[in-house]
């Protein structure tokens, strides 16, 4: 490591070992932040409590309280963190491949083994922001909304694709969306990869029909 | 095994209604269930007190707990009432000699029109329901069983079956679902008659193929106007953040 972590290099001017308040709250923060993904999914958004959080992340009420304003703050940035690592990786994964049924095969393949690795994170990205009140919801529908383009440029690519009804992308995203999250009520999220060419179908088949749809997911997802 | 048989397998409430009640304690405990929806409307399930459902239904707490139990047998109440109403109307349009397009299209029609003349209802059957605990979440799930196998028949139409995966109905319905559960979240409840055409395209596409799935859906577009009167152009709806 070139550049040494804030931790070992900073000396406060008049030797309080202190870091910077900033800093403090930042590792105080993630740490909150991956224990909002391990608690919720141990007992699920309702019962988790502010102090299942702060003990699982070892800080006191008072800096959850610095930090956060309830449970559903610290919830809610837990998400944002989650959806941002998922929206990556997807949409780099789709951006690699070439010609749509590959990229969006390709972008979904990574979704899939992403979620399948990260359980804890499929379950609140998928299931569990619907527990969470009305402010969740809206979270996770603009944050799936981030994945459009892999589906919607299945539009240019479609021979007909202007005369498809407006709201085609949100329903095939909502019906992959829903495929996922099926496997996941019924725990089986590590068989999520498996599950590649039934949501390849369903994000192909609005687009360019049911026959091109089973040969794409024939040629891409066997 | 058509829908009545399947409504009866999937032990859907259909006589809780009927028993024998006062008149005066029926129309309280419709005044109940009516508020109980609000409530999941207004601030969810979970914030509901027992105060927030007595209030507009215009009853004490005692009458309330002669009805029900505690606020979740209520809330079980309230969504066995609505599934019942719902699968009412989707069996309405049910008969053997319709085209299975046909039929899709006016289940959904009478689906949507319940909804958007229901929307606190729509919103506590599709929005709370699967979030507040597992006998609800059951209940919600039995009502989508019905409707998935209502489009799961679709393959009894010969399009190369085979290649059609198993999961394609259930697809299909859960990007209807998400489509109007976006119009409800939007506060756009009334006007979810508006994305038939869309509903009528996503769920009948993977077994009748685009061009017959669009001329259907056009076909549900021209039913809406005419129902909306003449001249009445739909617009697509656009949930916002999208």
């Amino acid at each position: 490591m070139e550049r040494a972590g804030v931790g070992d290099r900073w000396r406060p001017p008049r030797g309080r070992h202190r870091l910077p308040p900033e800093v403090v709250a930042r590792s105080q923060r993630e740490r909150l932040l991956e224990a909002a993904v391990r608690v919720v999914a141990d007992k699920g958004y309702g019962a988790m409590t502010v102090g299942d959080l702060t003990k699982q992340a070892g800080v006191s009420r008072t800096t959850f309280y610095e930090l956060f304003e309830d449970k559903e703050a610290c919830f809610l940035a837990a998400y944002d963190n989650a959806v941002e690592v998922l929206v990556r990786r997807v949409m780099g994964a789709y951006e690699s491949a070439q010609g749509w049924p590959d990229q969006a095969a390709a972008g979904l393949a990574a979704l899939l083994d992403v979620l399948a690795a990260e359980p804890a994170l499929a379950r609140l990205s998928l299931v569990d922001i619907g527990n969470a009140g009305p402010a969740a919801q809206r979270r996770y529908r603009a944050a799936i909304q981030r994945l459009t383009p892999l589906f919607e440029e299945g539009r240019d690519f479609a021979p007909g694709g202007r005369n498809l009804p407006a709201n085609t992308s949100r329903m095939a995203i909502g019906g992959v969306t829903g495929l996922i999250s099926d496997e996941l009520l019924a725990g089986r999220a590590e068989r999520l990869p498996g599950l590649l060419s039934d949501v390849l179908f369903a994000t192909l088949v609005p687009y360019i029909g049911p026959d091109a749809a089973a040969r794409e997911v024939e040629r891409l997802a066997r | 095994m058509n829908l009545s048989g399947l409504i009866e397998k999937e032990r859907l409430p259909a006589g809780r209604e009927d028993l024998a009640e006062p008149l005066i304690a029926h129309s309280q405990r419709e005044r109940i269930l009516v508020a109980m929806a609000g409530s999941c409307a207004t601030k969810g399930y979970g914030a509901t007190t027992i105060a927030d459902i007595c209030e507009p239904a215009g009853v004490s707490r005692a009458t309330f707990y002669e009805l029900f139990k505690d606020k979740e047998d209520c809330f079980h109440a309230a969504m066995e009432v609505s599934l019942a109403d719902a699968m009412g109307r989707v069996l309405s349009v049910y008969s053997p000699d319709k085209p299975w397009a046909t039929m899709v299209r006016d289940a959904a029609a009478e689906f949507l029109d319940l909804l958007a003349s229901r929307p606190a209802f729509a919103r506590m059957a599709l929005v709370e329901a699967p979030a507040s605990g597992d006998r609800a979440f059951e209940l919600y799930a039995s009502g989508k069983r019905v409707l998935q196998s209502l489009l799961d028949r679709g393959r009894d139409d010969p399009v190369e079956e085979e290649a059609i995966p198993s999961s394609a109905g259930r697809a299909a319905l859960s990007g209807a679902e998400s489509l109007i559960v976006g119009q409800i979240l939007a506060g756009n409840a009334e006007r979810l008659r508006e994305l038939l055409p869309d509903i009528v395209y996503i769920t009948t596409v993977p077994y009748l193929g685009q061009e017959e799935a669009l001329r259907q859906s056009r076909q549900a577009e021209k039913s809406l106007e005419s129902d909306m009167g003449q001249g009445a152009r739909v617009r697509s709806l656009s949930p916002p953040g999208g």
